[in-house]
């Protein structure tokens, strides 16, 4: 339909009055504090040190979709925090003792599982499963009361990604929002996946892609207090690290989604294994030898078949566990379509450049470019095939390009969930851009 | 006949970009006319057109409201956006297929760039326009699903770089450098004119082709080194959906609520079961049969098929390795079955199943689960014939059985049949999917 441009006009309105509104709440400024030193694109690591202590509280609060409508959504913030969504990235290094106290807000039991950390500890014992009185099953782990807390622990032994989530009614409460990311650094450092040497990634490079759903029926049920029944249940919105295209590709911490930290936009250089120009002598400014690092993770109920445009995925882990054999045979596989399952993370690495090296001086692509008048040009297109140049736009037409970058997207590619609730093209829909090479004149 | 009309198409597009290119100058260096008379150079290896048209579902049982489509022309049933291969046509016939769409999208292949005799793969594209909904004056692009490391130019999807309104031309260049199953679509309103039906499949074939040593065939799935993906007949099998409610409100000017989505009718290269069994219309896209209109011309006795060309029957002669490609562009997972032959998985994304060190990933299976997006390249080997009459009969079919029926229940769906001959039997394919009958 060609009723797209309409959508975004309609949702940049949208989006310039809620910034308004929300300029004038306090959380934004306890917001801006905490993306002090935080990077305004790609995945951010909330840190405690070594033998780290996190201090996680379940709150209520909105969130903001892309059809206009608000969300009433439960999530885990950091103590003291205003509400999140989703709960924080929390970055630890293998061996740490990690210890999670859980503060409950809400009115009823909440707890934390850690799928894939052995040994769990709950106030210093086992974390066990709750029965109630006639032996059925009420949690998977031990919970924190309403107005309560539960404090567990365990020892991140082994490097990789991890999603965290309630156990308690997990049907609703993780649909709630209930959830967030544990990435494990290995001891080979911080810019591996695993402990392997060619799990190395740029560490300037690395993404968060965490996919989730919304049935808004159950959130205005568990809002206004009321019975909802799951036979039910049936997804309207999809989003990823919480929001919905074209709020995915805003910065961290942009002020107008408060309450929905985390941005999808995944931005490098192009890759470049060359430390010399031809001459072999001179340093190559554009030297770029490590591929990019993306951690993603399904906390939906179905597969998300995620498909990232031009630059295959290489799966180097799942689930927590270095694809490999038993003599560290390497047993990695790349694909154009990371269909990741529920509750499942993968650990992918990938590398962008362009193939054919197309330039406008020596290497011009092989066709005539057609007349913009004769074309239609989107929105985040240069009007240039080649990286670094801005071409003539249609005449009455803008750019949002910069600098000649490229924007190659990423989506899940069972497309009716790129949608929300009535609005196409919308959901969990990325975009990688690529910068030219340095120096360049980019913002 | 053919060079002739490519050649003045190209001459017209010269000609309207030059005009442009006066009043341009001096606005950008891109537009130089010396790039204008590059226009003239090769001619398309391909030329598709995206447009509008009606397929054949069975119209029984009726779908209240939405099927079959109460505006379709016999004999068919369901409204589709689609692409047509109308390489060689002049304009009077490429005008007549406006309305004419096929599904899935024309079945072609590349093969994989070879650096020692470079050779661009040159796709030109163009738009017919929508017949049944003038009021959309939708855009196309070719979207090539899996090709890595192509600049956005390339790459068809629309936002981030340009797209082709009605009317116009462009031409994409492809130099495929690792070879397997892919698959095309266009990436305009992704969510509609992909569920629409300008789907398709695409692969590569690999600089290997030709070594009779590592397999007598000299045809292999990818650059194996050791004849393990040598085949000797090779099917595309392409997957995707029908909600009808979705296609009738494109024909009628509604809207439906994707979230609400689910497969009515589950498709084998563009068909149902048993019409799935029917015989090949058209498909070698570098040796189109049309008539004189340019249209595909009806298969005797599968009228209803006409737009629908490409038969999932897989015929083989026992003994012989055969490649199965499957590629999946519906929006939901699919359980490809093969009931008592067990197929080996050599590829997956268009990608061989080795790591990085080598290490053989390859896996032998009876089910194949197939995500959106996905595609999977598998070798079987046909078993000894039992020594009856007639072919041995192993069926395919989609473990999800609610898509392996056609509403009814029973039969239908995405499913198909292995035929198994004797050793003689049948011809050497001519192109994938040839039956060799």
């Amino acid at each position: 339909m060609s009723t797209k441009m309409f959508k975004w006009m309609r949702l940049g309105v949208i989006m310039l009055l809620l910034a308004g509104m929300f300029s004038l709440a306090p959380e934004q400024q306890v917001q801006t504090a905490a993306a002090q030193n935080q990077p305004s694109v790609g995945m951010v690591c909330t840190t405690a040190g070594s033998n780290p202590t996190f201090t996680l509280a379940t709150q209520s609060g909105y969130i903001i979709l892309p059809d206009g409508n608000t969300m009433f959504m439960w999530g885990y913030s950091l103590g003291g925090q205003p509400f999140q969504h989703p709960g924080p990235v929390l970055c630890v290094n293998e061996g740490d003792t990690v210890t999670v106290i859980l503060q409950n807000n809400l009115a009823e039991d909440v707890s934390i599982v850690f799928p894939g950390q052995e040994g769990v500890l709950a106030n210093s014992a086992p974390a066990q499963p709750q029965f109630d009185g006639s032996g059925n099953l009420t949690s998977l782990t031990n919970v924190a009361p309403p107005g309560g807390s539960m404090t567990y622990s365990f020892v991140a032994s082994h490097p990789g990604s991890f999603i965290y989530e309630s156990g308690t009614h997990p049907e609703k409460q993780v649909r709630m929002g209930l959830f967030g990311a544990l990435i494990v650094r290995p001891a080979m450092g911080p810019d591996f996946v695993y402990n392997r040497a060619d799990s190395q990634f740029d560490s300037n490079e690395e993404f968060l892609v965490l996919l989730s759903e919304i049935d808004p029926y159950l959130n205005q049920a568990v809002e206004q207090g009321k019975i909802f029944n799951m036979n039910y249940y049936h997804p309207r919105y999809w989003l990823i690290n919480g929001r919905g295209f074209p709020d995915s590709i805003a910065d961290n911490f942009t002020s107008w989604l408060p309450n929905q930290p985390y941005g999808a936009l995944a931005r490098i250089h192009p890759w470049d294994p060359n430390p010399f120009l031809s001459d072999g002598v001179t340093p190559n400014p554009a030297y770029k030898p490590y591929p990019g690092a993306i951690h993603y993770l399904n906390v939906g109920t179905e597969d998300f078949p995620f498909h990232p445009h031009g630059n295959n995925g290489l799966v180097i882990g799942r689930d927590g566990q270095p694809l490999e054999g038993p003599a560290g045979e390497d047993l990695s596989f790349e694909k154009f379509d990371i269909n990741i399952g529920p509750g499942q993370t993968w650990d992918v690495i990938f590398k962008w450049y362009d193939a054919e090296g197309y330039n406008e001086a020596n290497n011009p692509v092989p066709i005539t470019i057609p007349d913009p008048a004769n074309m239609t040009y989107g929105m985040f297109y240069s009007g240039s095939p080649y990286l670094g140049v801005m071409g003539p736009m249609p005449v009455g037409m803008s750019t949002l390009n910069q600098c000649g970058e490229f924007y190659i997207i990423s989506h899940n590619h069972a497309l009716y969930q790129i949608t929300s609730w009535g609005v196409t093209m919308s959901g969990p829909i990325t975009y990688l851009r690529i910068d030219p090479p340095l120096p360049n004149m980019c913002p | 006949m053919h060079k002739q009309f490519s050649r003045r198409d190209f001459l017209k597009a010269a000609g309207s970009a030059a005009i442009a290119t006066i009043g341009m100058q001096k606005l950008s260096k891109i537009l130089l006319p010396a790039e204008v008379v590059k226009a003239q150079g090769p001619a398309p290896d391909l030329y598709f057109a995206g447009t509008d048209g009606w397929i054949y579902l069975p119209p029984d049982p009726p779908i209240s409201f939405f099927h079959p489509d109460n505006l379709a022309p016999a004999p068919f049933t369901t409204y589709i956006f689609g692409f047509r291969n109308i390489t060689g046509l002049n304009s009077t016939q490429i005008s007549a297929q406006k309305e004419k769409a096929q599904h899935n999208a024309p079945l072609f292949w590349v093969n994989q760039y070879d650096p020692a005799n470079p050779k661009d793969f040159r796709m030109q594209l163009t738009n017919l326009g929508l017949a049944v909904r003038p009021d959309l004056t939708d855009s196309h692009t070719i979207h090539w699903h899996g090709f890595r490391n192509v600049i956005p130019f390339f790459d068809g999807e629309p936002t981030s770089s340009i797209s082709v309104p009605v009317g116009q031309n462009f031409t994409y260049i492809y130099r495929p450098r690792e070879p397997g199953t892919y698959m095309y679509h266009c990436h305009v309103e992704d969510v509609e004119h992909v569920h629409m039906g300008m789907t398709g499949l695409v692969f590569v074939r690999p600089l290997q082709d030709g070594n009779t040593t590592l397999y007598p065939s000299g045809k292999f799935a990818y650059n194996d080194g050791d004849g393990s993906t040598g085949f000797d007949r090779e099917f595309a099998m392409f997957l995707s959906e029908v909600w009808a409610e979705a296609h009738w409100a494109d024909a009628h000017i509604q809207l439906p609520e994707w979230s609400d989505y689910h497969a009515d009718f589950a498709l084998l290269n563009g068909r149902v079961h048993p019409d799935t069994l029917a015989p090949n219309g058209s498909i070698d896209p570098f040796n189109p049969v049309r008539d004189a209109s340019g249209d595909l011309i009806p298969i005797s006795g599968y009228e209803h098929l006409q737009h629908q060309p490409l038969s999932a029957l897989i015929t083989c002669q026992q003994g012989e390795r055969v490649l199965l490609r499957f590629a999946n562009l519906g929006f939901k997972e699919a359980a490809m079955t093969l009931a008592g032959i067990k197929m080996r998985v050599v590829g997956r994304d268009a990608t061989l199943m080795r790591g990085r060190d080598g290490t053989n990933t390859s896996y032998e299976t009876n089910t194949l689960s197939i995500s959106a997006g996905e595609s999977f390249d598998v070798i079987f080997t046909a078993p000894p014939h039992s020594g009856g009459s007639g072919p041995d009969k192993y069926v395919l079919y989609n473990r999800s059985y609610a898509r392996s029926d056609n509403l009814a229940g029973g039969f239908g769906g995405q499913r198909t049949e292995v035929h198994v001959y004797p050793a003689g039997s049948l011809a050497a394919q001519q192109y994938p999917n040839d039956w060799g009958i």
